[in-house]
């Protein structure tokens, strides 16, 4: 087969003493970048971006693609640890993953992450391999149409998400797509909501929005309670996840890494949306669905599988067609073109040692993941046990440098501060922000597909009817709804039917 | 509206102060009489990593440290389109340390935006314009064009059929797609992206029919023909696409579209401060690995003095706001 000559290639040129150097500084720098808030892999990318071009490109490009799903890994120990998801995709595995470490388990629920983003990531590589050519051709099927609808799935989804009232979960989407609009509208130019700021005119920045509605507002509510001066984690308990914890998880592993592998693919938001759909889908499928909020395990699994997994997908419209799935990538195909390679087609034909050799460092860079996560649990779980009037302090720091690193502006910190005071109140009133969290990123996006796909069929609704994939993802919408709305319907009867 | 001022000045003020505070430290060490350039230099770049600003201002950084003799350190701070990099230098003290990088939006801002946070012309003045580079006209595979006047001739048997992209409202894109409008009266809807190379997919699918495109962009797609390039918009033929006729060679006289750069710093700069720096930009723009740096990505150096600088900023200030004003863009 051809495909196992063209890996062999790629591990010989990605398996050199070199390439396994820059393969694993990138690993390295992507989980400090994931850790740290406020320095993301864009920001790390572009500062390394001069020294790339000294480099031979398939060098630079896997020490930025090692970046990139390093921090992917980074970025759930926050999540787990304190609760600060610092980006969209992490935000979902904060759910579980915090509650076990609340419990004494933040020792599984890292390991769990470890190790399903290991498998993910493996699966992933395998699918790049085999599947490159033909899952690009599938992106190129998905116009503004196809985007609206399957976004408009992933909102209704999110209302699965919610543990307790559905009526609150809505109210929390609605208000997340509210908040998505403020700053300049795509199509007029206009600013919206901005209140004259002009650190408003790009919107509410999400790192500012996602700490200050789960990591301060958690520190403000933890403060209420009188718990004495202990960590935020009683006890330790076991560093690794039990056989019995693993065996647990491989289901929700192997549906996260499947939803995630395609999903990545879609460069237009798609990897943005693994990880939620991966939960909703456990949610769905699990027996005892209530258990999934309180420190369920599968929680973590499923959403870092897939989040890791599309993370390695995401390459193929970058590598096949030179289309950038996030701004790192577009950095990526910058670094690239100054190299004289231009991403598209040809990348495969002309340049088979880059694109081979890229792949197969993915599946080393995993391994190396692994390897220099699973003994830093044992650090990062003492970390928890600091006593809170050290720990929180530090939190709200962090909080604030991350926040006004990103921009350099002011403002965004301000915002912060003013969603921890409402962060604080949702949670008081038993609101969650995870519906918020998927509203506010979904919102901007399926406004920009709904009007684009509008303005380009001259106002005509039918477009999102016209094709086979817009009308899967809507009647899949109808049907989740439905869903939803059963349990509903079915109380009120009862309710009716004993009066 | 006056809670919103009032909150706004809370916040611009303890900015204002900081930037009082470093004006009188460089103002002391102004007064030991040390040459300019005595500590590093800081070049604001006004938009996120990635993209034409940040590699060109990142290659102008590095050369201009050299000739300079002094380290030159970029800098992002993105937002607003540009407006809030550029407005934190409009606002730094006019002693050479702080200059920033800007595209045509800098131009085009102040008549596009409601308001603006400074005076283009009265707080920042042209250091040297340091480069140009032409766009490209590409058009969906589909569409049965080869030259910009089969476009034209296309566009005018179907009139409102066609749509352009654009990577957002008063991008350059979008105002040369309108200046083409305007100059061949024909009708096309304008569909923005958040930035040019979203609109690729689409263009292939032919669901956006034609764009004017940087040629960072384009090159992706152009290289193999998923996409068809038919002209570029420079008077003079591209480097990158020599083949190509001009908008300009293919009837429209006079029309070009230039992505240039300059460099800017706050006005009211000492004579002796200024012509240093336009001396050490204008050698860096000499430098043999600048040019190659430079034409990778399709962008010729181009040095002016700062009076030259000035025209030509005036002189495409009036041009887009024309456009701007005729395409009644900013009533949308």
């Amino acid at each position: 087969m051809e495909v196992f000559s063209n890996i062999a290639l790629g591990f010989g040129v990605a398996a050199t003493f070199q390439n396994i150097l820059y393969c694993a500084l990138g690993a390295l720098l992507g989980t400090v970048v994931g850790v740290l808030p406020g320095i993301g892999p864009v920001t790390t990318v572009a500062m390394l971006l001069p020294i790339s071009f000294t480099l031979e490109p398939t060098s630079a490009l896997i020490m930025m693609a090692g970046i990139y799903y390093g921090a992917q890994y980074g970025g759930s120990t926050t999540a787990i640890l304190i609760n600060i998801p610092g980006e969209a995709s992490s935000v979902i595995t904060s759910l579980d993953g915090h509650k076990m470490a609340r419990m004494g388990r933040a020792g599984p629920a890292l390991g769990i992450a470890a190790l399903g983003s290991f498998f993910a990531g493996c699966v992933a590589t395998f699918v790049v391999s085999f599947g490159a050519p033909p899952l690009a051709r599938m992106a190129l099927q998905f116009g503004p149409a196809e985007y609206f609808s399957l976004m408009l799935c992933g909102l209704i989804a999110a209302i699965v998400l919610a543990r307790g009232s559905i009526i609150k979960a809505i109210a929390m989407v609605v208000l997340g797509l509210l908040f998505g609009l403020a700053g300049s509208d795509v199509n007029s130019g206009i600013r919206r909501f901005t209140f004259g700021f002009q650190g408003l005119a790009d919107g509410i920045e999400f790192v500012a929005l996602s700490m200050a509605v789960y990591g301060i507002a958690e520190v403000a509510i933890n403060l209420e309670r009188k718990a004495g001066d202990v960590g935020v984690v009683g006890q330790v308990g076991r560093v690794f996840p039990s056989w019995a914890d693993i065996r647990h998880c491989i289901p929700s592993v192997l549906r996260g890494t499947s939803l995630g592998s395609v999903l990545g693919v879609l460069p237009g938001g798609g990897a943005l949306l693994a990880s939620f759909a991966a939960y909703t889908l456990e949610k769905k499928v699990a027996s005892h669905p209530r258990t999934f909020g309180e420190g369920d395990i599968r929680g973590v699994a499923a959403p870092e599988s897939a989040n890791n997994a599309g993370a390695q997908t995401s390459f193929i419209p970058m590598l096949t067609l030179g289309i950038p799935s996030n701004p790192t990538m577009a950095l990526m195909i910058g670094a690239l073109m100054v190299h004289g390679i231009t991403p598209g087609p040809r990348v495969m034909t002309d340049r088979p040692d880059l694109f081979w050799g890229v792949v197969a460092s993915m599946w080393i860079g995993n391994l190396m993941l692994v390897v220099l996560n699973l003994p830093m649990i044992g650090l990062w779980i003492r970390l928890v046990r600091m006593p809170y009037r050290m720990m929180f302090p530090a939190i709200v720091g962090f909080c604030c440098i991350g926040t006004y690193t990103i921009n350099s502006n002011v403002t965004d910190v301000a915002v912060m501060a003013f969603f921890v005071v409402f962060g604080y109140l949702c949670l008081k009133l038993d609101c969650e922000p995870a519906p918020l969290i998927l509203g506010f990123v979904l919102g901007p996006m399926m406004e920009e597909y709904l009007r684009r796909a509008l303005l380009i069929s001259r106002g005509d609704p039918m477009v999102f009817l016209s094709s086979p994939i817009s009308v899967g993802f809507l009647v899949a919408s109808a049907l989740l709804l439905l869903v939803v709305a059963m349990p509903m319907i079915r109380a009120r009867r009862e309710e009716a039917l004993a009066e | 509206m006056v809670v919103g001022r009032v909150m706004r000045s809370l916040i611009v003020a303890p900015v204002m102060l900081a930037v009082a505070g470093a004006a009188s430290i460089a103002a002391a060490s102004g007064a030991a009489a040390q040459a300019y350039p005595s500590k590093p230099v800081r070049l604001v770049l006004p938009y996120s990593p990635g993209g034409i600003i940040d590699y060109v201002g990142r290659t102008v950084a590095q050369h201009l440290s050299t000739t300079l003799g002094q380290s030159v350190v970029a800098e992002n701070r993105p937002g607003a389109g540009g407006i809030t990099g550029t407005d934190t230098v409009a606002r730094s003290a006019p002693d050479g340390y702080t200059i920033v990088i800007m595209d045509p939006a800098i131009v085009i801002n102040p008549t596009l935006q409601p308001s603006m946070p400074y005076d283009l012309f009265k707080q920042l003045e042209v250091v040297s314009m340091i480069s140009s580079s032409p766009e490209v006209v590409v058009v969906a595979p589909e569409l049965p064009v080869k030259t910009m006047s089969e476009l034209v001739a296309y566009a005018k048997a179907n009139p409102g059929k066609l749509n352009f992209a654009s990577a957002g409202i008063g991008t350059t894109p979008h105002l040369a797609g309108e200046l083409f409008k305007q100059r061949t009266g024909v009708d096309a809807t304008h569909v923005p992206y958040k930035s040019i190379g979203q609109s690729y997919p689409d263009m292939m699918s032919n669901k956006v029919q034609f764009a004017f495109s940087s040629i960072a962009g384009a090159l992706p797609f152009t290289t193999d023909n998923r996409v068809r390039a038919i002209a570029t918009t420079g008077l003079k033929r591209s480097e990158v696409y020599p083949d190509l006729q001009t908008v300009d060679e293919s009837g429209l006289k006079g029309f070009e579209v230039d992505l240039w750069l300059g460099i800017f710093a706050p006005a009211g700069m000492p004579a002796d401060v200024m012509s240093k720096l336009n001396e050490a930009m204008n050698k860096a723009l000499k430098e043999p690995d600048l040019i190659k740096a430079f034409a990778k990505v399709g962008v010729t150096p181009r040095g002016t003095s700062p009076k030259d600088g000035a025209v030509f900023l005036k002189a495409e200030f009036d041009k887009w706001k024309k456009v701007i004003e005729d395409g009644k863009i900013k009533d949308n």
